[in-house]
C-alpha cells in the first residue's frame, strides 16, 4: 500500500513515516505543497495524507487542485486548526477524513485503516483471540466455552478492542467508535476506564491468561501477548 | 463644506449661529426699513394734502384772466416753493397757466388730458429730467370765476431719501457688527462650555491598558456631559475588568499548561541520566504521552472557550425534552456513581421540555452531574429533580458532599478555580468544568446557582427560560 505524506514539519513528518512504514505502508514524503503536489500527480498512491497548514500552497489549495485533476484516492486531511468551519471546508473540497492535531498515532492508522478497506463491509464472522470468542451478530462473548454476560456498551467495547485486535486504542479512538462523543471537554476519559476495568473483571480476572492490557499513556489493546 | 467638517465642534457652532443670526438679523432689517418708508411716504403724503389746500385757497384769477397767487399768502408760500414745495396750475384743455419758477422749463407730469380732467389724483412719486425725485398730488380745482383748474403740488423726496439712507446705513453696519459681537461672544462661551471635553479627551488619552483604573472627573453627572463622562467610566469599569480576566486567565492557563510540561521535561531528563530496561522506558514515555493527553485535552478546553468567547457558537435549538436529557446524562455518568457505592436518583416531570442545543445543553449537565458525583463521599447519593416555574424551566442537581464554603460560592464558575487548591488535578481536574457549564447554560440565556442550605450538601440550580430570549449573549464572561 502506497501512501503520500504531505507534511513540513520534521518531526512529526518523520514520526508517522516510521510509524506507518513499521506498519507495513510504502510512504513517499514530500515536505512542501508543490513537491506534494508534484508527486500526487506524477504517481499513484492508495492514499494521501494531507496537512492543511503548509508554507507556500495550503493543503485544501492542493487538494481541490488534485481532486479536479480526477485523483481518486482517499484523502486524510491533518488540521491544528478546530475549527468547524475548516472541516466543513475540508470535506466540501474532496477530502475523506480530517484528524485534528495533536491526535494519537493509533487513532492515525485506525483512521487510514478504514480509509482503506472503505465500502467492504465488517466481517460478520465470529472473532476469535486464544481462548475468547466473540459473535457480532448474535451479540455473545464467551471464554473457555463459558458464556460471558457482558452489558450492550461491554459487548461494544469488546468488539471494537477484538477488531483492532494486537493494535493499541486509545481513548479519543473508543470515544469516538464507541461512545460517538466528540471533543475531550467531558469527563468521558473517566467513564471510559471504568467501563475497561468492569469489562477486565467479567472476562480477564476469572482466567489465567490475561487479554486486555493497558498500555500507559496510550490506551489499550487486546492481544495474546504481554504488553 | 469639508473643511468646516474639519473644523472641530466649537468653530463649526458658531459659524452655525452666527449665520443664523445673520439671517434673522437681515429680514428684520429689511422689514423695518420698508415699514420705515412707508411711514415716511404717508407722512409726506399727508402734509401734501394739507399744503396743496391751502395753496387752492391762495389762487386768485386775476382780472386779465392770468393766475395770481394771493399776495400776503401766496408771498408766504413763495417762501415755501423755495424750500422744495413746487406748483403747476393747468387749464384744463392742457395749457400751462402757471409754474413754479424753480422747475425752470420740467414740467411735473404729462398736461391733463382734454376734456377726461386729470388722469390721477392721488399722491404718486415722480422723477424730474433734472434727477430730482418727487412726490406730487393733482386737484381739480373750481376758481370762484372761469373754469375750474389742475392744481399740481410736488414736494421733493430727497430729504425722505437720505433720512431712509441714514436709517439704511445705521442698520448696514449694526448688523455686521452685532453679528460679529454675538459669534466672537458664542465662540468663548462654547470653548467654556466644551472645555470639560478637551478635559475629557486629554484625560482619557493618556489612560492605557496599564493604568486602566483611572477614572474621568465629572462635575454635573446630570448634564450631557456628565453622561457622556459616566458612559465612559462604565465602559473603562467594564474594560479594566476583562483586562483583570485576561491575565488572571492567561497566568492560570499558563500555570496549567506549565505543569504538565514540567512533568514531560523532568521525566524524560531523568530517565535519560537511568539506564533502566525496556519495561523501564516504556513506563516513562507512558507517563510522558500521559501529561501530553493532559495538554492536549486543556488545549482543547481552551479552544472551545476561545470559540465560545469570540460569539463564533451557534446554537443548533430543538425541542429537548428535559427529562430525557438527565436521564441520558445520568445513564452516561451512572458508572462513575456506581464504583463508589453511590446512587443517582432523578425525579420530576417528564413532559418538560425547552429550545436548546442538545450537544451544549448536555455538556453543561454532565459536568454539573459529574461535579456532584466527584465531591459526594462513598456510598453517597446525588438527586437530579426536574421542576418548572411560571417562567423557567430548573435542573437541580444534589449532592451531598461537603458543600461549598461561603467564600468560594461566588467564584466556582471561573475558569481554573478550584475550592480545595491542594487537590491534585487528577481528581480535581483543571477546573473548567463548571465553568464550561456556566457558559453553555448563559447561550440558552439561563443561569447556573448554587444553593447551599446550612449542613452537608450543596445544590446546582440551572435556570433555563422556557421563552426563547430574543437575542442570545454574544459572548460569555465570568462577570
Amino acid at each position: 500500500m502506497r501512501i503520500l505524506l504531505v507534511e513540513d514539519e520534521i518531526k512529526v513528518g518523520s514520526a508517522l513515516s516510521e510509524g506507518l512504514e513499521a506498519q507495513g505502508y510504502e510512504i513517499t514524503w514530500a515536505q512542501t505543497g508543490e513537491d506534494g503536489f508534484f508527486h500526487a500527480s506524477s504517481n499513484s498512491y492508495d492514499l494521501l495524507l494531507l496537512d492543511i497548514m503548509l508554507p507556500g500552497r495550503d493543503g485544501l489549495e492542493i487538494l481541490n487542485a488534485l481532486r479536479k485533476q480526477g485523483l481518486k484516492a482517499p484523502v486524510l486531511l491533518l488540521t491544528a486548526k478546530d475549527a468547524i468551519e475548516d472541516r466543513v471546508l475540508g470535506l466540501d473540497m474532496g477530502a475523506d477524513d480530517y484528524l485534528v492535531k495533536p491526535f494519537a498515532f493509533a487513532e492515525l492508522s485506525a483512521r487510514i485503516r478504514a480509509l482503506l478497506r472503505r465500502n467492504k463491509p465488517e466481517p460478520t464472522d465470529v472473532l476469535l483471540i486464544a481462548s475468547l470468542e466473540i459473535d457480532p451478530v448474535r451479540r455473545t462473548v464467551s471464554r473457555e466455552g463459558r458464556r460471558l454476560d457482558l452489558t450492550a456498551r461491554e459487548f461494544e467495547l469488546l468488539e471494537y478492542l477484538a477488531r483492532n485486535h494486537g493494535r493499541v486504542v486509545s481513548r479519543q479512538m473508543l470515544a469516538r467508535d464507541v461512545w460517538q462523543e466528540t471533543g475531550r471537554a467531558t469527563p468521558l476519559d473517566n467513564v471510559i476506564d471504568v467501563h475497561v476495568a468492569r469489562l477486565r473483571r467479567k472476562m480477564d480476572e476469572p482466567f489465567e491468561q490475561k487479554l486486555l492490557h493497558t498500555v500507559r499513556g496510550v490506551g489499550f489493546t487486546l492481544s495474546e501477548d504481554d504488553a | 463644506m469639508s473643511s468646516l467638517r474639519r473644523a472641530n465642534l466649537r468653530t463649526r457652532l458658531t459659524l452655525l449661529y452666527a449665520s443664523l443670526l445673520a439671517v434673522g438679523l437681515l429680514l428684520y432689517a429689511v422689514g423695518v426699513s420698508a415699514f420705515f418708508l412707508r411711514n415716511l411716504r404717508e407722512e409726506l403724503d399727508s402734509s401734501l394734502h394739507r399744503d396743496v389746500e391751502t395753496v387752492e385757497g391762495a389762487l386768485l384769477a386775476a382780472p386779465d384772466g392770468t393766475l395770481q397767487i394771493s399776495s400776503r399768502e401766496g408771498e408766504a408760500e413763495e417762501g415755501e416753493l423755495e424750500h422744495g414745495y413746487f406748483l403747476e396750475v393747468w387749464s384744463q384743455q392742457g395749457s400751462l397757466i402757471y409754474h413754479s419758477a424753480q422747475l425752470r422749463n420740467q414740467v411735473l407730469g404729462l398736461p391733463p388730458g382734454k376734456g377726461a380732467g386729470f388722469s390721477r389724483q392721488d399722491p404718486h412719486s415722480i422723477r424730474l429730467p433734472s434727477g430730482m425725485r418727487l412726490r406730487t398730488i393733482s386737484r381739480l380745482h373750481h376758481m370762484a370765476v372761469g373754469n375750474p383748474v389742475v392744481v399740481r403740488l410736488a414736494v421733493s423726496e430727497e430729504p425722505l431719501w437720505r433720512e431712509f439712507w441714514e436709517m439704511v446705513t445705521v442698520l448696514g453696519f449694526g448688523l455686521p457688527l452685532t453679528v460679529i459681537a454675538v459669534a466672537l461672544t458664542g465662540y468663548l462661551v462654547a470653548a467654556r462650555a466644551l472645555k470639560p471635553v478637551d478635559a475629557m479627551a486629554q484625560h482619557a488619552a493618556q489612560i492605557t491598558a496599564e493604568q486602566l483604573n483611572e477614572r474621568l472627573q465629572i462635575e454635573n453627572p446630570n448634564d450631557e456631559l456628565g453622561q457622556l463622562g459616566v458612559a465612559f467610566n462604565a465602559t473603562l469599569a467594564r474594560l479594566e475588568r476583562s483586562f483583570d480576566q485576561l491575565r488572571k486567565f492567561t497566568a492560570d492557563a499558563s500555570h496549567e499548561l506549565r505543569t504538565p510540561l514540567t512533568a514531560i521535561q523532568s521525566v524524560g531528563e531523568v530517565s535519560l541520566q537511568m539506564h533502566g530496561d525496556v519495561r523501564y522506558y516504556r513506563n516513562t514515555i507512558g507517563s510522558m504521552l500521559e501529561e501530553t493527553n493532559r495538554l492536549a485535552a486543556l488545549v482543547d478546553n481552551l479552544l472551545t472557550m476561545a470559540r465560545a468567547d469570540a460569539g463564533r457558537m451557534q446554537l443548533q435549538r430543538a425541542q429537548v425534552n428535559l427529562l430525557d436529557l438527565a436521564t441520558e446524562t445520568v445513564k452516561f455518568l451512572e458508572v462513575l456513581a456506581e464504583e463508589r457505592h453511590q446512587a443517582i436518583r432523578i425525579d420530576g416531570t417528564g413532559e418538560l421540555t425547552v429550545a436548546a442545543d442538545r450537544t451544549v445543553l448536555r455538556q453543561a449537565l454532565v459536568n454539573v452531574v459529574h461535579n456532584a458525583v466527584k465531591y459526594s463521599p462513598d456510598g453517597g447519593e446525588v438527586r437530579v429533580r426536574i421542576r418548572e416555574t411560571e417562567s423557567d424551566a430548573i435542573v437541580e442537581v444534589q449532592d451531598n458532599g461537603p458543600g461549598i464554603p461561603m467564600e468560594h460560592r461566588d467564584r466556582i464558575f471561573e475558569r481554573f478555580y478550584r475550592v480545595d487548591k491542594s487537590r491534585t488535578r487528577a481528581a480535581g481536574g483543571a477546573g473548567l468544568g463548571l465553568s464550561i457549564a456556566a457558559w453553555a447554560v448563559s447561550m440558552h440565556g439561563g443561569r447556573i446557582e448554587v444553593v447551599c442550605e446550612p449542613g452537608p450538601g450543596s445544590t446546582f440550580r440551572i435556570r433555563l427560560p422556557k421563552i426563547l430570549p430574543a437575542v442570545a449573549p454574544a459572548g460569555y464572561s465570568n462577570s
